[in-house]
């Protein structure tokens, strides 16, 4: 193909002189689309599901998507020929229709690891998901996966502390860790807020956590609420003899202010502080580099990510979020519950979590993972499930997550009729008698339900919380699934 | 409480329990050994009945399942052992049934403080299962009475006497010195319940045992190897450190690398399966054992195992 | 007080059979299982004595019942845990840790705050029998 002669519009123009020509040229002409392109284990690798404008071809379109996100403009600049252009434009080197999905295209692109900042996130992102969504040609854009070579994992620090150093700081092992989200949100006064926490972690839940929106208000400053928190936390600790933490929210206007509320949070001895997804991935790096220098586990609320994650067709997919925090270095990322109150395929989801906990990743096409994934020893990320979950499904949750996950029963804690140590204790037996049945060699599955119902008679929170919510499910397709059924003979 | 039931159907008992499977298993692959073989279906009657007597609640004990394996080197207890380990396992007398072979160094220990720790971490290894103590009249030095060994043996005692439940002993060495060993500690004689006497081979077994190893791995002889071979194992026979089968399988393993060196010298073309595979009479009869001498490193070897 | 350290403490007091069973489980998975035991279980004490080092290459739970029962026999009065390890790469820490022995009547924690610049304060926790 690339010997011929006679450009077709597919073709990269070999001939200098015809190339550099002042003028527009389509994108695969400058050569951002090669179907011969092996990529190199150093490159940058790019999934994006595609969707042209009517009458648009796909190849050229794929061509602007790779030129779009690496060197390309509009029309030809003699400039590149003062650089080496072949190796710094992306490459598109592979399309294919989207099973059962006309009108949309897999487009992988190769990127040059020249192309990137070493450590930057911000600088990826520029890069990949910088111009090219807004990019006329297209109709939806969707980044879907990416494969990063060890050697740019490399220049990421990863995790502050990761899944087995914050058990081996917590001294809890062998079990899904327990935390709900203090509530009401909004409008707990410092000391109203505090008890809630108390009455939450002597119960028995190993974490509380402020919401995404807790962070200064005039019903409760900042200092007031780590305050009172940590008082809790402390006399929780004494009650049950058990480590206790609570997620202070550090989310502030400016970095100055977040690391002011972070030294505070350190100073009142908290295991753990978080930070809310919408201030930024450079933020984000920032306040990762202040844990690992200080000791603290990073919980991250992806507040927002709703907003480019949900739909099929166009934004980011949710495992391209994982996987840059996990290069950004965040200890806890809500991951989804597959079963709860929020988005969630159960197959997509477990993929989320095994990109945020497992070393090596294998393509594995219905749970949504494109691409192999070498993680270069980077440390792991412990995944949080939160959001319309209860103690009724701990088998379910468990049989999904296994153990290195938070499980998180907000309302499920603090609804309880008997009162909230009431909730944390149901929600603690539950699940400590489900792991013990696992372990026994049960199938939880099945049996799941039974366990449960055997439990509660000698645990009565367990009993009221199981009459209460023991029903309840959010059985709503999901928007985001794999396009792939799990079959070993999918074929692409 | 449990309903006890009424009836036992031992055929049934039999098939369902896989211990035909294994006895077929021991028959099949095993070369002689008619005596062992005759002693060990013994044994798994006693114990299918007894099971079944246990099943019926006519009795609540746990029979004694140490044994003794004595015979000369190389005449299979380690490999019976192993299938012990199996049909016990399958009657339901150990829960795991693995082997654990060891010798007096891995029990006993150089100094003051231990013996104990290491004959306990082998003891905790063999719970569930089998535990071979090979040349087991080593543990006793009744020239020496501070031999750390007699802190291992009363430790064995102990735990073959209260964890009858979890594990089977199995004592194995020269019959000889086993039955001076147990003399001078009767404490072991009486917790013995079974004991298999391991024949030599026959000059005809040994050779049928040298066919299927080559056999296994893909070997043939010719007919003069073969000839050679069954006059090597007569004149092996009389010489010191005879080890029955583990003798054979060295003689083998020499024939191999003579066939190897020869094919190496002469070859100048491409070579087929056939030569690949084929031992002839020079690889065999260049063995000193011919010229009475011996095949010496490994003989002393052989001896000691 | 009951501490609740330790994977099962919310369930009731594990029979041996129960304890049995997960050490079972540690070791399909080819854990290691160690004894430990504290008369001191502060929430931050981390490291409890050794009964013995953890037990590799085990087959049957009988032989880490075996060293329970020796722990248990001198130090009956004690916490009792048992801790499986993993030596996976990327692991390579305890993933099972569970309480098998609590003393008959169990100390309890006294909490001490020392006010510090302002309405600041800093916590201490102490084991009381």
């Amino acid at each position: 193909m690339a010997d011929t002669a006679k450009n077709t519009d597919s073709t990269e123009i070999k001939d200098k002189k015809e190339r550099y020509k002042s003028g527009v040229l389509k994108y695969a002409q400058m050569g951002y689309w090669d179907g011969d392109y092996v990529p190199k284990d150093t490159d940058i690798l790019a999934l994006f599901r595609m969707t042209p404008q009517e009458g648009v071809d796909p190849i050229e379109c794929a061509a602007a998507v790779a030129g779009e996100s690496s060197t390309a403009t509009w029309t030809v600049v003699w400039t590149d020929r003062l650089t080496a252009a072949d190796q710094y434009r992306a490459k598109a080197y592979r399309i294919d229709p989207v099973p059962n999905t006309p009108g949309q295209y897999f487009v992988y692109i190769a990127y040059d690891l020249i192309l990137f900042e070493p450590g930057s996130l911000a600088n990826l992102t520029a890069s990949i998901i910088g111009n090219v969504f807004g990019f006329k040609p297209l109709k939806a854009l969707r980044l879907e996966d990416m494969r990063f070579p060890v050697a740019y994992i490399k220049t990421y620090k990863g995790p502050s502390s990761g899944i087995i150093v914050e058990r081996e700081r917590l001294d809890k092992f062998g079990r899904p860790l327990l935390g709900a989200t203090t509530k009401p949100k909004l409008g707990l006064s410092g000391k109203n807020y505090g008890r809630v926490v108390y009455e939450g972690l002597k119960g028995g839940l190993d974490f509380m956590k402020d919401d995404e929106n807790i962070n200064s208000q005039p019903f409760m400053h900042f200092r007031d609420r780590f305050l009172y928190v940590m008082e809790a936390v402390n006399r929780a600790s004494a009650e049950t003899g058990e480590v206790k933490g609570s997620y202070l929210n550090v989310t502030a206007g400016t970095m100055e202010e977040m690391y002011r509320r972070a030294e505070l949070a350190k100073e009142l001895g908290s295991v753990i502080i978080m930070i809310d997804l919408v201030i930024g991935y450079t933020a984000i790096q920032s306040m990762s580099e202040w844990c690992r220098n200080n000791d603290m586990i990073l919980h991250l609320h992806r507040a927002g990510h709703g907003t480019y994650t949900r739909q099929k067709n166009h934004g980011i997919s949710f495992r391209v979020i994982a996987k840059w925090m996990r290069l950004a270095g965040v200890d806890h990322i809500h991951a989804g519950t597959s079963v709860g109150k929020l988005e969630g395929d159960p197959l997509v989801t477990q993929g989320f979590y095994n990109v945020l906990r497992e070393q090596h990743n294998p393509v594995d096409l219905p749970r949504g993972i494109f691409f192999e994934q070498d993680w270069g020893d980077m440390l792991k990320v412990m995944p949080v499930a939160s959001g319309g979950i209860h103690a009724g499904q701990m088998h379910q949750l468990i049989d999904l997550f296994g153990d290195d996950v938070v499980l998180q029963f907000g309302g499920g804690t603090i609804g309880h009729p008997m009162g909230i140590q009431a909730g944390a204790t149901a929600n603690r037996v539950a699940l400590e008698a489900m792991v013990f049945a696992r372990n026994e060699g049960r199938n939880i599955l099945a049996e799941g339900p039974d366990i449960l119902r055997a439990a509660a008679k000698w645990c009565k929170p367990l009993e009221a919380a199981l009459d209460v919510w023991g029903s309840i499910t959010f059985d709503y397709t999901s928007t985001d699934t794999s396009d792939f059924t799990p079959m070993p003979s999918v074929s692409l | 409480m449990d309903t006890l039931a009424t009836t036992v159907d031992l055929r049934a008992e039999y098939e369902s329990s896989g211990v035909r499977e294994v006895l077929d298993e021991l028959d099949r692959d095993m070369i002689g050994l008619a005596p062992v073989k005759a002693r060990i279906r013994e044994t798994a009657a006693l114990l299918l009945v007894e099971k079944a007597r246990k099943t019926l609640g006519l009795t609540h004990l746990t029979p004694t399942l140490h044994m003794s394996f004595t015979g000369n080197p190389g005449t299979g207890k380690t490999t019976v052992a192993l299938k012990m380990a199996g049909l016990l396992k399958r009657l339901g007398y150990v829960r795991k049934g693995h082997l654990v072979s060891v010798t007096r160094d891995d029990l006993v220990g150089q100094y003051i403080g231990h013996t104990a720790p290491k004959t306990k971490e082998v003891l905790k290894r063999a719970m569930g299962g089998v535990l071979f103590i090979d040349e087991a009249y080593y543990l006793y030095r009744p020239d020496n009475e501070r031999d750390y060994g007699q802190e291992a043996i009363e430790i064995l005692l102990q735990i073959m006497e209260n964890n009858r439940d979890d594990l089977v002993v199995i004592l194995a060495g020269y019959a000889d010195r086993m039955d001076t060993f147990f003399n001078a500690n009767p404490g072991f004689r009486s917790r013995i319940a079974h004991h298999i006497d391991f024949p030599d081979y026959t000059d005809a077994e040994l050779l049928a045992i040298t066919e299927h190893m080559m056999a296994e791995q893909n070997y043939r002889a010719t007919d003069d190897a073969r000839t050679a071979f069954g006059e090597y194992i007569g004149l092996r026979r009389a010489q010191p450190h005879f080890a029955n089968a583990r003798s054979i399988r060295n003689a083998f393993d020499r024939a191999r690398l003579r066939q190897a060196n020869r094919l190496f010298a002469a070859a100048e073309g491409p070579l087929d399966a056939e030569a690949l595979s084929t031992l002839v009479e020079a690889d065999v009869r260049a063995s000193r054992v011919f010229s009475g001498g011996l095949d010496s490193r490994t003989a002393e070897m052989e001896g000691k195992k | 007080m009951r501490n609740t350290q330790g994977t099962f403490s919310f369930l009731p007091d594990l029979t041996d059979d129960q304890i049995s069973a997960q050490i079972q489980y540690c070791l399909d998975k080819d854990w290691a299982v160690g004894v430990e035991y504290c008369y001191d279980p502060h929430p931050r004490n981390i490291y409890w004595d050794m009964w013995g080092n953890p037990m590799f290459d085990l087959k049957d739970p009988k032989g880490v019942m075996m060293e329970l029962a020796d722990c248990r026999k001198v130090h009956g009065d004690a916490y009792i845990r048992l801790n499986a390890f993993d030596n996976t790469r990327a692991v390579e820490s305890v993933t099972l840790s569970f309480i098998v022995n609590r003393p008959k009547v169990e100390p309890t924690i006294r909490m001490t705050r020392q006010e510090v610049n302002g309405r600041s304060v800093r916590y201490t926790h102490e084991i009381v029998r």
